[in-house]
This record gives C-alpha cells, sequence and structure tokens, in this order.
C-alpha cells in the first residue's frame, strides 16, 4: 500500500502520541511532579519570606523549586523510550514502521508535544503559589517581567525531557538511564561546579539555569538566556543524534 | 539458611548490581578527594570551618550505591518478563520454592544488609585513604564511633530503599526519591528551614549519627534511633502489605 509520505507522517505521530497518552505511569509521574512541585513552592516561599519582596524574589522564589522539579522530567524521558524495550513492544513498533530514523524522530516530536503544555503549567503553578502567597508583601507584578522566565522554564524543561529521552533510548534501560541522569543532575554536576568553574557553564543543566533564572545583582550572569538555549539545545541535539544512529545500527 | 544463600546469589547475578558496587565503592572516595583539595588551603591555614567534615561528606553523599542495591534487589523480582520468554514474574518462581512470605522478606533483607555493610567498609577503607593521601598530615583523625554510625547510616538507607521498593513494585519512584534526597541539597534540608519537625525525617536524622555539622539536632545516639525507628515501622507496614498482597497484581 502507497501512502504520501505526508499523511505518513501525520500516521506516525498518531500512534507515537497515541502510545504515549496510554501510558498510565506517564500520568503518574506528571501528577506526581505537580503535586510536589506545589509542596516545594509553599516551603520555598515561607522559608523566604522574611527576605526582600519585589517581582525579582518571587519570579526567584517561584522557580527555586526548578531544580527538583526536573527529576520528573527526567523520568518522563526515560519512560517514554525504554518502555518500548520492556516486553517485545519495540519489535512491534518496528514491524508496523519500518523507518527507523523516521519512527524515532517522530517520538520525539509527540514526547515534545505532551511535554510544553505540562512543563508550561508546572512551572506557572510554581510562580503562582508564591505570588498567592507573597500577595502582601508583594509590589505589583508586571506581565512581562514573568511569561520570559516561564517561557525560559518551560523550555528548559522540554529540551532537559528529550535530552533524558535521547540517554533512555541509547541505553535501552530504566535503571541505569535513570541512575546516570540523576546522578548527574543532583550530584556530579553540583559538585563539579565548584571545581571546574571555568568549563561549568557548559554543562547542559548549569546552561540551561541561565534560560529561566532573572538576571540578579549580586551574580554575574555568565551566559544571556539565548546563550544558554544554545547550549542545552546543542547537546540535546547531539544526544539525539547519536540516539538515531545507534538506533538505526543496532539490533532491536 | 539456604534462602539467604538464594537471595545473596541472585543478587550478584543482577545486570545492574555491578554499577551499585562500583558506585558504592568509588563515588565516596571522589567526593573526599574532591573536597579535600578544594578544603586543602584552608585546613592548612588553619581556618578551615569544615576540617570535622572533610572525609564524611563523601560517606553522606555516596549513599547511591545502596540506594540502586535495595531498590534492585525487590524491584527485578516484579519485573515481568516480555511475552515472548512466558510473561512471567521472578517473584512467582521465589515464593513457589520459599512458600513463606515472611522468611523470604527476611532473607532477602539480610542479604542487603550483609552486602550494603561489605561495600561500606570498602567504601571507608578508599575515603580514608583517599583523605589521608591528600591532606597528609592534616587530615583529620576517623573515629571508630563516628564510622560505625556511617555504616549504620548505610544500612538503614539501604533498608528504607528495600522497604519502599516493597510497597511500590516499581523502581523509579524510590530510587527518584532517595537519589534527589541523597544529593548536595536535600529536599529535607529545606523543610528543616521551614519546620523543626522535619529534623526527625530519617535522612535528616540519621546523618546526625557522623555528620558534625554546626545545625545538627540530635545527638548521634538519638539520630540512629529516629532513623532505626523508621526503618521499622517501613518494615513493619511492608511485611504486612507484603503478606496480605496477591503476588502478581
Amino acid at each position: 500500500m502507497s501512502v504520501s509520505s505526508s499523511r505518513k507522517i501525520t500516521l506516525i505521530l498518531g500512534a507515537e502520541l497515541e502510545k504515549l497518552v496510554t501510558l498510565p505511569l506517564i500520568w503518574l509521574t506528571l501528577l506526581g511532579t505537580f503535586i510536589l512541585n506545589l509542596v516545594l513552592a509553599v516551603a520555598f516561599t515561607s522559608a523566604g519570606l522574611q527576605g526582600a519582596a519585589g517581582t525579582q524574589s518571587i519570579l526567584k522564589i517561584g522557580l527555586a523549586s526548578m531544580v527538583y522539579l526536573q527529576a520528573g522530567f527526567i523520568i518522563l524521558g526515560i519512560l517514554a523510550t525504554c518502555s518500548e524495550y520492556t516486553g517485545g513492544q519495540i519489535r512491534t513498533t518496528l514491524t508496523t514502521i519500518p523507518w527507523r530514523g523516521f519512527q524515532l524522530s517522530t517520538k520525539y516530536l509527540a514526547l515534545a508535544i505532551v511535554t510544553i503544555p505540562m512543563a508550561f503549567i508546572i512551572a506557572a503553578s510554581g510562580v503562582l503559589s508564591a505570588f498567592i502567597m507573597m500577595r502582601d508583601t508583594a509590589l505589583v507584578i508586571e506581565i512581562d517581567a514573568v511569561i520570559k522566565p516561564l517561557a525560559g522554564a518551560t523550555g528548559y524543561l522540554t529540551l532537559t525531557t528529550l535530552l533524558s529521552a535521547a540517554i533512555g533510548a541509547l541505553l535501552r534501560r530504566t535503571t541505569p538511564a535513570l541512575v546516570i541522569l540523576l546522578g548527574h543532575y543532583f550530584i556530579v554536576s553540583p559538585l563539579l561546579r565548584d571545581f571546574l568553574s571555568s568549563i561549568k557553564n557548559y554543562f547542559p543543566d548549569t546552561a540551561g539555569y541561565y534560560m529561566y533564572m532573572p538576571p540578579s545583582s549580586d551574580e554575574i550572569n555568565v551566559l544571556t538566556p539565548m546563550q544558554g538555549t544554545g547550549v542545552l539545545m546543542v547537546w540535546t541535539l547531539i544526544f539525539i543524534t547519536v540516539a538515531i544512529v545507534f538506533y538505526r545500527k543496532r539490533d532491536a | 539458611m539456604r534462602a539467604f544463600n538464594a537471595e545473596l546469589s541472585k543478587l550478584f547475578s543482577l545486570p545492574g548490581i555491578w554499577l551499585a558496587f562500583l558506585i558504592g565503592a568509588f563515588a565516596p572516595a571522589v567526593i573526599a578527594t574532591l573536597d579535600s583539595t578544594a578544603q586543602k588551603e584552608g585546613i592548612i591555614a588553619g581556618v578551615s570551618t569544615r576540617l570535622s567534615e572533610v572525609g564524611y561528606i563523601g560517606l553522606a553523599l555516596g549513599v547511591q550505591g545502596v540506594i540502586i542495591l535495595g531498590v534492585l534487589a525487590v524491584s527485578s523480582e516484579y519485573l515481568t518478563e516480555s511475552s515472548e520468554s512466558g510473561g512471567g514474574n521472578q517473584i512467582t518462581t521465589s515464593l513457589t520454592v520459599v512458600s513463606s512470605r515472611f522468611h523470604f522478606l527476611l532473607a532477602k533483607a539480610s542479604a542487603v544488609t550483609v552486602i550494603s555493610f561489605q561495600l561500606c567498609i570498602v567504601a571507608i577503607l578508599t575515603t580514608v585513604s583517599a583523605t589521608n593521601l591528600i591532606l597528609g598530615e592534616y587530615a583529620p583523625a576517623f573515629e571508630s564511633s563516628r564510622l560505625i554510625g556511617a555504616v549504620c547510616y548505610w544500612i538503614f538507607t539501604a533498608l528504607l530503599a528495600f522497604g519502599i521498593t516493597v510497597l511500590t513494585k516499581n523502581g523509579i519512584i524510590p530510587l527518584a526519591v532517595l537519589m534527589i534526597n541523597s544529593s548536595v541539597v536535600t529536599v529535607s534540608y529545606l523543610l528543616s528551614k521551614v519546620t523543626k519537625l522535619a529534623f526527625y525525617l530519617p535522612d535528616k536524622a540519621g546523618l546526625d549519627m557522623f555528620m558534625f555539622t554546626s545545625d545538627r539536632f540530635h545527638t548521634p545516639f538519638t539520630g540512629g534511633l529516629i532513623m532505626f525507628a523508621w526503618v521499622a515501622v517501613l518494615f513493619i507496614v511492608a511485611a504486612i502489605v507484603f503478606h496480605r498482597r496477591d503476588v502478581t497484581s
């Protein structure tokens, strides 16, 4: 049966989206992340209430939970690719869609479509709860000043998800992928920051940090948001390319 | 005893276990090396305020190895094999052979305890020698009472990971929660800024057994007691749930 290529893309994208949406763990992860984020935002806000108030600090407090929040999205990315390998789902997938590079790229696209709104909602809920709790002390907040860091946070979470998905596709097992990514983001990278300060800005997580953190006067921002986005995007693209190359060469 | 041997053999043949051993044995030493290098000048000049933590910080952050061990020990039992090879669960076979669920859980927990104990001894050896190598005569003395605290912390953490995984049956959630909570800035540390109750969380209380920082809240002994209470409660709950639950549900 011959199908036109644009129709093919829509069909594959639809199939990948349906596979993602029907994965029960994805929704559990997102729900858990959402609840955890609210709890953390409340904790950060009540810890930060003594500090100076203002637009800048509301954003800073609201986005402070991002450090922990990204764990949920790392899990999301790993689940999306590794779920194919538990059981023989990957063989069914490749029987029906025998174009490997095409299939994996569409999977990333579908993952991004699911992640972007979720990342925005979760990041916004953190800022919103910080805003509600600090209503009495805060000045009037300008909507423009909020939109930019929120867009940055959404972009950061989405790129992190795609990066984790690429690593998940490379390793094909949930546990090692999870250990390596969480180990990097939560243990190795914070430790290395003190010792390799010359190149720390080129790690995916520190570069991404500049995407959403509003510039402040007391610390020197080395990267602008655009540069941060660029560095993180290069990392993501490299890993996606490597994953696709391996995926095409390897026995399923 | 035979069940215990079987559990040991199952643990050693897990593919992911080598990752746990590698991280458990060397991560503390690497972290301690990095920290000592950074602190060296301050210590030699005698102005470092963190002399009492050097080396121990590696043992505090390096528990990832035993967390992986505890989680893998249980989650591997629940892993469903692919439908092409029968779609079986290892837990069904395990419980057919060792029919008493309580004995099964006990044997598995003992195997995890023994391995994490040995792993901690190895980690202490590598960490102490790394610190001594870097700092030379300035290296702090490693007292045995604090090292025993570190060993207890490692074993309790492994058992916490084990107990949580028995409840969730899936390795992802306990792995993520525990790894994040043993990272550089932990969630419990954050909560302790908000409420004093957070000092009674297992990791915060457990760290007081051997990390003598300025903001510590418990004595080593009560810290250990609180962490042990968490482990004991978790185990009672896990044993009851495991006893009453259908095997594959």
